[in-house]
C-alpha cells in the first residue's frame, strides 16, 4: 500500500483553479518530489494531504486514512514543514521542540533530536538568534518529534546559503536511510535532481510528468552536447562524418559537438585516433531544467538565483 | 490537558523573557496606585465629591481594570496575531492536538498575569497607603473574575482574526485607548458628566472598576456591572469562538 495517494485533486481559489486534477502516489521509503515553479500548486497539494485544505474533488489517503475524516490517525503518523513557518522569537530551540513533543503520544527524545540534528549547542538559543539553516533545522526537528512514519518538507531551503543548503539535504537523505518517507517541495531543480528518487513535475496546478530524476530527463531525449578546445587541427567534416554527431559550431575557439547519447564515446575515439589530446574537454549535462523547459517552454528557478 | 500545560508552560516563559509585557502587564498598575499616591497632595484624605472616599481608594479599582485592559486587550491580540502571523496556529493543526490549545494555553497565562498584577495594586494600596482590603470580598471576587473574562473575551475577539502581530495592536490600540477613559484611568468616574458615565457603566472597563468599587466599599451589590460584564464575556465569546481564523 502506498503511504500517500493523491487521486485526481482539485482546488481552486476565487474561481481560480490552482491545483486541476493532480494524481500520484508516494511508496513507503522514498524521496518523492514535488517540483514546479513558484505558483504551480506545490504548497496546496500538500496541504491538502496534510488536512489543512478541504479539496474541492478528488481522493488523498495517507496511511489509507482520509486526512480530513480521520485526522487523528493522520496526524500521529505524518510529520509537517510547512513553507514560512515560524516560532516565537524570545522561546528556545529547545523548549520549541519540548514543546511540540508534548503533543504526541510517544515523542523522540529531545535531546538527542537536537544532537542529530546539530542543534545541542543552541538547545538554549532563542529563536530570534537562530540562523536560517538553524531555525529550519529546528523546523525539521519539530516535524520529527512525534516519531512521524512520513514527512512533509515544504520549501525546505528556501532562503539558506548554500552551505546550509547542502547541510539540510544530507538531513534529509539520512532522514530516509532511517526509514522514513519523505514528500519534499521545491521549486529548486538541484534540490530534487540531488534528493528525489521520483519526481512529480507540476506546471500551473497540472501534473506534467511523473518519473525518476534520470527518467524524465531521458524522456524528452535531448541532444548531447560536448565542448572542447585544442591548438591542434580538427577538421569539422571529421566530425560530420560520425554517425553520432548532428552539430558542430566554434565560437572563440572552442568546438561545440551536439548529437545523441553515444556522442561522448565516438567524439572521444576520433580524437585519440588524431593523437589530439584536447586541452578542456567538458560535457554539458542535461538537467531537470532543460527537461522542464523541453516539456513547459519555460525555466525553473535556480537556487544561486534565488539565494543571489 | 498536559498539552494545554506544556503550551502555557512555554508562554509563561516568553511572557517573562519580555520586559515591557511584564513590566505593563504585572507590574503598572502598582506603579501607578504609588505614582498617584505620590503625586497629588493628600491623596489618602477623604474627598466630599468621590463620597468620603480618598483618591487612592477610587483610583485602585481603576488601577486593577487597566491591569486587565492592558493584558487582555492591548497584549493578548498581539500574541494571537503573531502566532498567525508566524504560522504557529496551522503548525499546531498539523499535529494531534487542535491550535486551540494554543489559545487556551494564553488565557490561562493571562488569568495568572492579570491576578498576580491585582493583588499586587491591592498590597502595595493596603501597604503604603493604609487603604482597606476589599469589604464584600466575594463580591471583588467574582467583579473581577468576571472584568478579567469580559475583557479578555474582547482581546479574544480582535485576535480571532488579526492576520499579524502589528495589526492586532492596531486594532487593540483603537480599543485599548477608550477603554482606559472609560476605566477612569485619564477622569476618575466619579467626577465624569454623568452622560459620559453611564456610558461608562456599559462598557466593560466602566462596568469593573464600577463593580470593583462598590464591593470594595460594600453594602452595595454591584449586580448592574457583572450583568454588562456577563452580556461583554458571552457575546465576544461566542464572537470570537465562532470567527477565529485557525490559518
Amino acid at each position: 500500500m502506498p503511504v500517500i495517494e493523491v487521486d485526481g485533486l482539485v482546488k481552486s481559489y476565487d474561481g481560480k483553479v490552482v491545483v486541476d486534477g493532480v494524481s500520484f502516489s508516494v511508496e513507503e521509503g522514498e524521496i518523492f518530489a514535488i517540483l514546479g515553479p513558484n505558483g504551480a500548486g506545490k504548497s496546496t497539494t500538500v496541504e491538502s494531504i496534510a488536512g489543512l485544505r478541504t479539496p474541492d474533488s478528488g481522493r488523498i489517503r495517507v496511511f489509507g486514512f482520509d486526512p480530513l475524516e480521520d485526522r487523528a490517525q493522520v496526524r500521529s503518523r505524518l510529520g509537517v514543514q510547512l513553507q514560512e513557518s515560524r516560532f516565537q522569537d524570545r522561546v528556545k530551540a529547545a523548549e520549541v521542540v519540548e514543546t511540540f513533543a508534548a503533543l504526541y503520544p510517544d515523542p523522540l527524545d529531545v535531546s538527542s533530536l537536537l544532537e542529530r540534528l546539530g542543534l545541542s549547542d543552541k538547545a538554549d538559543t532563542r529563536y530570534a538568534r537562530l540562523s536560517g539553516g538553524q531555525q529550519q533545522r529546528l523546523s525539521i526537528a519539530v516535524a520529527l518529534v512525534g516519531r512521524p512514519r512520513a514527512v512533509i518538507l515544504d520549501e525546505l531551503t528556501t532562503g539558506l546559503d548554500p552551505q546550509a543548503r547542502r547541510e539540510t539535504w544530507g538531513l534529509v537523505e539520512e532522514l530516509r536511510d532511517s526509514g522514513v518517507t519523505i514528500l519534499l517541495v521545491t521549486h529548486f531543480m538541484e534540490e530534487a535532481e540531488r534528493l528525489a528518487d521520483r519526481l512529480a513535475l507540476i506546471d500551473a496546478g497540472r501534473l506534467v510528468a511523473l518519473d525518476t530524476p534520470q527518467g524524465l530527463i531521458d524522456s524528452v531525449g535531448l541532444e548531447q552536447r560536448i565542448r572542447f578546445t585544442t591548438a591542434e587541427t580538427v577538421e569539422d567534416d571529421w566530425l560530420r562524418h560520425l554517425p553520432e554527431v548532428s552539430g558542430i559550431s566554434r565560437s572563440h575557439g572552442e568546438i561545440v559537438v551536439t548529437g545523441d547519447k553515444r556522442l561522448l564515446f565516438s567524439v572521444v575515439s576520433l580524437l585519440a585516433s588524431h593523437g589530439i589530446v584536447p586541452a578542456r574537454f567538458q560535457v554539458d549535462q542535461t538537467t531537470l531544467d532543460d527537461a522542464f523547459v523541453a516539456m513547459t517552454g519555460r525555466r525553473l528557478a535556480t537556487a544561486d538565483e534565488e539565494s543571489g | 490537558m498536559s498539552a494545554i500545560a506544556a503550551l502555557a508552560k512555554t508562554q509563561s516563559k516568553v511572557f517573562l523573557r519580555e520586559p515591557a509585557a511584564v513590566f505593563f502587564g504585572v507590574v503598572f498598575p502598582a506603579v501607578l496606585l504609588v505614582v498617584i499616591g505620590f503625586a497629588f497632595p493628600n491623596a489618602t484624605d477623604p474627598v466630599a465629591d468621590f463620597g468620603g472616599r480618598s483618591l487612592v481608594d477610587v483610583y485602585a479599582p481603576t488601577a486593577i481594570v487597566l491591569g486587565l485592559a492592558t493584558t487582555a486587550i492591548f497584549l493578548f491580540p498581539v500574541a494571537l496575531g503573531g502566532d498567525r502571523e508566524r504560522g504557529i496556529l496551522r503548525r499546531l493543526s498539523t499535529t494531534p492536538v487542535h491550535p486551540r490549545a494554543l489559545v487556551v494555553a494564553h488565557l490561562a497565562v493571562q488569568l495568572v498575569v492579570v491576578t498576580v498584577a491585582s493583588v499586587a495594586a491591592v498590597l502595595i494600596g493596603k501597604l503604603v497607603f493604609g487603604i482597606a482590603f476589599p469589604a464584600s470580598l466575594g463580591w471583588f471576587i467574582v467583579s473581577f473574575a468576571l472584568g478579567a473574562v469580559s475583557l479578555l473575551a474582547v482581546g479574544l475577539l480582535i485576535g480571532a482574526f488579526a492576520p499579524t502581530a502589528s495589526s492586532g495592536q492596531g486594532i487593540g490600540m483603537l480599543v485599548y485607548f477608550p477603554t482606559l477613559f472609560f476605566a477612569g484611568v485619564y477622569v476618575p468616574l466619579q467626577v465624569m458628566p454623568e452622560g459620559v458615565r453611564t456610558i461608562s457603566s456599559y462598557t466593560p472597563a466602566g462596568a469593573a472598576v464600577q463593580a470593583l468599587s462598590d464591593s470594595w466599599a460594600g453594602g452595595v451589590h454591584p449586580t448592574s456591572g457583572l450583568l454588562v460584564m456577563a452580556a461583554y464575556a458571552i457575546v465576544a465569546g461566542s464572537l470570537a469562538v465562532r470567527l477565529f481564523r485557525w490559518d
